[in-house]
């Protein structure tokens, strides 16, 4: 409708779906997206592979800056909210600029999931789950031979392997419960770990973080039970956990991430969330469950946008496909993606 | 004392030798017979030469109508130059080399019609420039149209039914704009003229005469020769030209009266 | 991203100090041996109101113009700065207060404005300034600070500009300065790390040497007051009022002479008076000013009288929009004012020759006893650029008049018809030499007549004397790679640069295209030209007016018709403009 400005917070996956879907929809509306990151919607699994320089940078973005100005979406990038007032109807961003908002949906996706244990060395630990990020760790890596990985997402995997291809040495401290959002097997886990071991990986089995200390600028001393090891770069590995701190005092229920229904509605009229960041009621299981992966999230984007303008469109996902990970009830598609 | 005839003759060639014979050059003015302006010039003439100035150290710096051909009937350094801005011009030259003593000369159309602007801030730079303002109340050069001192009624083809805008009066516009030596002359009085013009040109500063002259030719009613020498009188003995408030007063209530209006060293 | 060439916008409004944060960037990257071309624009209204831009292009050459687009927007004040953001190139860095005292409705942030290509840094410069100064306008010096630290410059090239500014106020203040501009540097590093931006070049050290870092109209009065001027009589004009204020401050200690004048009439009036007098006088003006002059200087002209204006040009006609450039006096120099009335025009192209220009045009005027007007533009008298000036010699205070000789004493002939059409000239207090100069036509002995043989002599004389100043007027230079071209570009004044740059990168990409710089407006050398445009197809010529008067003027030198460029944007044309045009053109040859 005319006259109406739809907000959608997150330019991953579900938050630009659900804004092209808004723009396909509601032709006469305003759709901004508000974007903490400086770089487009991009290709999150093909982050590693842009590490190892076999994928451009081009090749990383699913959607040019040109198709949302096209689109005329507006698109602000490196750009965060801070409050949502749910009563005026506007968000706050971080500069101080107020934006009513007629209809929002919250995509702002996970944040990389650091284990409580390891909070304390949070500022020494890289994670590799944004183009951000990873540009920080070409940088890095510039002046780095040596690279700890922790945790074991499958992210993971795939960096091991990017890094192998840079020749980089790699220490893997492989931990039975460290796998997020899986739990291997016993099978699965020595299997993982010989072929790590093959391609030259020194894997750390069943050993504790004691501490973690700067030496210089890209050295870090780790203590591993008895053992001392150098590395230039820690890498951490523990997937995503949704990303609503900004959301706490905003009214809106937030567990582990901003609580909805079915209708991916956070039950304020026409404020919905979808991605990542939302944990999603499944009527079946009387529990929340959070969804993880690409494709995941861009259906669930569209579902969004198409709910808010008045559609009336179920989350579809069978009961089996949810795992229940550190309490967290959780629904994947990464398998099918890697 | 007396001068041997030797002697005499010994000055007499001297001078000749010297610039200080007379200022008039060789052209001869092209002013209408019996016009105002040649008493002018007398009474500058005498000054001049009186004072012994050395004639290459003499600019006249002239404006356009008449009067502005003073700068041909010199024998000095003169700059003929644009209507109504002597005085700028005078500003530049006296400023370029203080030796030098300028006289800017020009009519009243020159000076109170398109170079009225100028004067105020003449007066406000107080440049030692000696300003000679022949006025006749007429345009002469084109031929007899009324001027900003024209009296109300002048007819002329400018103003076939009379003059209705209200004439300026010099004199009390350089007083109000605060000149420090203002002088109304009177044209054909040039002995009386020659002392008061000495005393101008040594004042240091700005210095504006305004002379009340008649123009032959073109005005046959107003400010002819007999008008003028009818009503033009000596400042009041009692006069006391140190003192701009009465100064003032005085020509408010006073066209006529010749001599030194005010004078602030 | 950003290597070699940078160009940077502060953008706030008068009472930001944005133009004060723009001089202190300039400076400080010329200590850090970038070559700097810089350009304010502000609006004509006082202080408080309106929009303030100032525009630096830092690189490793020369500059020649600026760049097309903006690398780095600085907002002082986004209420201003959002109308900037078209001007924005790709990725470009824009730096701007997050963290304003109120919170502001949409829109109200350039953050809204910008595209989803910028980088934008946001820095609390406000309160940065109210924690480390306790005054809020000092958000500038945050700014810099912050800007130094996204670029990885080394903040020791700012901090002695930044004293050097503040240094008549006391150390008090000098101290909060500093202490503003380095909350700006370190909170920047603290958030946003290290070269957050990718860094700079290094430039060489002791590149910039001798260097100074000058504007047009400063280097054009440098240029009159190390030539000896005397006197300067002025009234403010838009955009020359600087070269006044200079003048007014400077020429007394030298012991020259500076008068303000009730109006231009009366600045050219005294200026004539003052060379009349055998005095090196001058005055500057914009176009409204010259339209007044007009009259005085064909005074000039006929009295053979010198005379030196500068008329920094602006968009006009009438009085037009006083702060935006143009070059559309050309026709008013060259031919304004009654009568045929022959002059020189003359027209710098940068800044270092806004310095040589006006030293020759003082010179050239007592030589050839004649007005000479130096055109510039708003473009070229306010833009800054890092410059190695001439020494000041002897040279430069030459006296060039010419003198008549002893023997002529007694029997002086002012306005003696001569071969070159120089008459020696006596001024004033020279003993024998008594003359009258008169704006009528005149015998050679200055006095008035109207024969048709005097008049038709002393016209001829006028114009022969102007065509043999052409000998001491700056060449035309020619920038071609061969001989025979396709297109000719022939350009003049301040678009010089950005035809050059143009040119020079058309003939990188194999392009057949030349380039006539003609310095000398009027007279012009037109041998010179046509023998150029007899080597190209086609002539173009860009210039910043509406009718093309360079073309009217040397138009006719052509073969063909000659192509123009005429654009009244009231800012400097672009590099891309006159690529684009050139493009056009080889297009249509070549089809």
């Amino acid at each position: 409708m005319a006259g109406d400005h739809f907000i959608v917070i997150g330019n991953g996956p579900a938050g630009s779906q659900a804004a092209f879907t808004l723009r396909e929809k509601a032709p006469d509306a305003e759709v901004s997206i508000i974007t903490r990151e400086r770089e487009g919607c991009c290709h999150s699994h093909l982050l590693p592979k842009f590490l190892a320089g076999t994928v451009s940078k081009k090749d990383l973005f699913a959607i040019s800056f040109d198709d949302y100005i096209k689109k005329g979406i507006k698109l602000r990038t490196g750009q965060s909210i801070v409050n949502v007032d749910i009563s005026k109807r506007e968000v706050l961003l971080d500069h101080k600029e107020i934006l009513p908002f007629s209809g929002l949906i919250i995509a702002v996706g996970g944040k990389p999931r650091i284990p409580e244990p390891l909070l304390v060395f949070k500022d020494l630990l890289y994670p590799l789950k944004s183009f951000s990020e990873t540009t920080i760790w070409q940088k890095k890596l510039l002046n780095v031979d040596s690279i700890l990985m922790l945790g074991g997402d499958l992210t993971s995997l795939a960096v091991t392997k990017a890094l192998l291809t840079l020749e980089k040495k790699i220490y893997f401290m492989l931990n039975e419960d460290a796998f997020w959002p899986l739990r291997f097997n016993k099978t699965l886990y020595k299997e993982v770990s010989r072929k790590l071991t093959e391609k030259g990986v020194e894997v750390l089995t069943g050993l504790k973080i004691k501490s973690i200390a700067r030496i210089s600028e890209d050295v870090c001393r780790v203590r591993i039970d008895d053992q001392e090891i150098e590395a230039g770069l820690i890498g951490a590995f523990f997937g995503l956990v949704p990303d609503v701190k900004f959301l706490v005092r905003s009214g809106l229920q937030i567990d582990r991430g901003i609580l909805v229904d079915e209708y991916l509605s956070t039950g304020i009229e026409g404020i919905y969330a979808t991605g990542d960041c939302a944990q999603i009621y499944h009527p079946e299981l009387h529990d929340y469950w959070i969804s993880i992966g690409t494709k995941n999230a861009k259906a669930l984007g569209r579902l969004a946008a198409v709910n808010l303008l008045g559609g009336m469109e179920k989350t579809k996902v069978s009961k089996e496909s949810i795992f229940d990970i550190d309490g967290i009830k959780v629904n994947t598609s990464w398998w099918s993606e890697f | 004392m007396k001068t041997s005839g030797k002697a005499l003759a010994e000055k007499v060639k001297q001078i000749k030798e010297s610039d200080m014979l007379s200022i008039r050059s060789e052209s001869l003015p092209t002013w209408c017979p019996g016009c105002g302006y040649f008493g002018i010039q007398q009474g500058l003439n005498n000054a001049i030469q009186q004072l012994g100035l050395s004639h290459h150290k003499i600019v006249n710096v002239t404006g356009i109508g008449c009067a502005g051909r003073y700068a041909f009937f010199n024998d000095a350094y003169g700059l003929h130059v644009v209507h109504g801005r002597l005085l700028p011009v005078a500003t530049g030259v006296k400023m370029a080399n203080p030796e030098l003593t300028v006289f800017a000369v020009g009519g009243d159309g020159d000076g109170l019609a398109i170079g009225a602007g100028h004067l105020p801030h003449m007066v406000r730079r107080n440049v030692n420039v000696n300003y000679m303002l022949f006025d006749n109340s007429t345009f002469g050069l084109t031929k007899g149209q009324i001027s900003p001192t024209s009296p109300i009624g002048t007819v002329s083809k400018a103003s076939p039914s009379g003059n209705v805008d209200t004439p300026l009066n010099a004199t009390l516009m350089a007083l109000s704009y605060g000149a420090t030596f203002v002088a109304r002359l009177y044209a054909g009085d040039p002995k009386h003229n020659t002392a008061i013009i000495k005393e101008g040109i040594k004042h240091e500063g700005f210095s504006i005469f305004h002379f009340y002259s008649s123009c032959v030719t073109f005005d046959k009613v107003y400010k002819t020769w007999n008008n003028l020498k009818d009503n033009v009188h000596p400042l009041p003995p009692t006069y006391d030209h140190a003192n701009l408030k009465h100064a003032i007063d005085h020509v408010l209530e006073d066209d006529f009266s010749m001599g030194i209006i005010y004078k602030n060293d | 991203m950003l290597k070699n060439d940078i160009t940077v916008e502060i953008c706030g409004t008068s009472g930001d100090g944005t133009i004060a944060a723009g001089g202190l960037l300039n400076e400080a990257m010329s200590r850090a041996g970038f070559s700097v071309i810089a350009y304010d624009s502000y609006p004509s209204e006082i202080r408080g109101f309106g929009r303030c831009v100032t525009k630096s292009r830092f690189g490793l050459e020369q500059m020649l113009a600026f760049s097309d687009k903006v690398d780095v927007l600085i907002s002082l004040n986004d209420s201003q700065s959002y109308s900037r953001t078209p001007f924005l190139a790709k990725n470009a860095v824009v730096l701007f207060d997050n963290k304003p005292l109120a919170k502001v409705k949409e829109g109200g942030s350039i953050a809204a404005h910008v595209g989803p290509d910028a980088n934008l840094f946001g820095v609390p410069l406000i309160n940065l300034a109210l924690e480390a100064g306790a005054v809020r306008k000092g958000k500038n010096l945050a700014a810099l600070g912050a800007f130094v630290a996204l670029f990885g410059l080394d903040p020791d090239f700012f901090r002695p500009v930044i004293t050097n500014k503040f240094k008549t106020k006391g150390a008090e203040v000098i101290e909060t300065n500093i202490k503003i501009f380095d909350a700006g540097f370190n909170s920047t590093l603290n958030n946003y790390g290290e070269q957050a931006v990718e860094a700079l070049f290094a430039p060489v050290k002791n590149k910039n040497k001798g260097k100074i870092l000058v504007s047009g109209n400063a280097a054009i009065a440098k240029g009159a007051l190390d030539a000896g001027l005397e006197l300067y009589f002025g009234y403010p004009i838009t955009p020359a009022t600087p070269i006044m204020e200079i003048m007014a401050k400077e020429l007394p200690l030298k012991g020259g002479k500076f008068q303000l004048m009730e109006d231009e009439i009366a600045s050219i009036g005294a200026v004539i008076g003052g060379s009349y007098a055998g005095k090196r006088a001058m005055t500057a003006t914009s176009g409204p000013g010259l339209a007044l002059m007009a009259e005085m200087i064909s005074l000039g002209v006929m009295t053979e009288i010198p005379a030196v204006i500068i008329d920094a040009q602006r968009a006009g006609p009438s009085t037009g929009i006083p702060t935006k450039t143009e070059q559309s006096d050309l026709h008013a120099a060259v031919f304004g004012g009654p009568g045929d009335s022959p002059r020189i025009v003359i027209a710098p192209t940068n800044v270092k020759e806004c310095y040589e220009y006006i030293v020759k045009s003082l010179q050239l005027a007592e030589k050839y006893q004649t007005p000479v007007i130096m055109l510039t533009d708003c473009f070229l008298n306010n833009r800054v650029e890092n410059v190695l000036l001439p020494e000041k010699s002897s040279d430069q205070m030459k006296d060039c008049n010419i003198y008549p000789d002893n023997s002529e004493k007694g029997n002086y002939k002012r306005y003696k018809i001569t071969e070159s059409g120089i008459s020696p000239r006596a001024v004033p207090g020279m003993e024998g030499f008594v003359f009258s100069s008169t704006g009528l036509e005149h015998t050679n002995d200055g006095k008035p007549a109207d024969t048709p043989q005097i008049h038709m002599e002393m016209n001829e004389k006028r114009h022969r004397k102007i065509l043999n100043a052409l000998n001491d007027l700056p060449e035309p230079e020619e920038f071609s790679t061969e001989k025979l071209l396709d297109l000719g570009l022939i350009t003049w004044g301040s678009s010089v640069g950005a035809a050059l740059e143009a040119t020079l990168k058309a003939q990188k990409k194999g392009l057949k295209v030349g380039m006539l710089k003609v310095p000398a407006i009027y007279p012009y050398h037109s041998d010179h030209i046509s023998n150029f445009m007899n080597r190209c197809q086609e002539i173009l010529i860009p210039e910043l007016n509406f009718t093309g008067q360079l073309a009217n003027l040397i138009g006719h030198l052509h073969k063909k018709v000659v192509l123009r460029l005429n654009q009244t944007t009231g800012e400097p044309i672009l590099v891309c403009d006159i690529i684009n045009r050139v493009e056009d053109i080889l297009a249509k040859i070549n089809k």
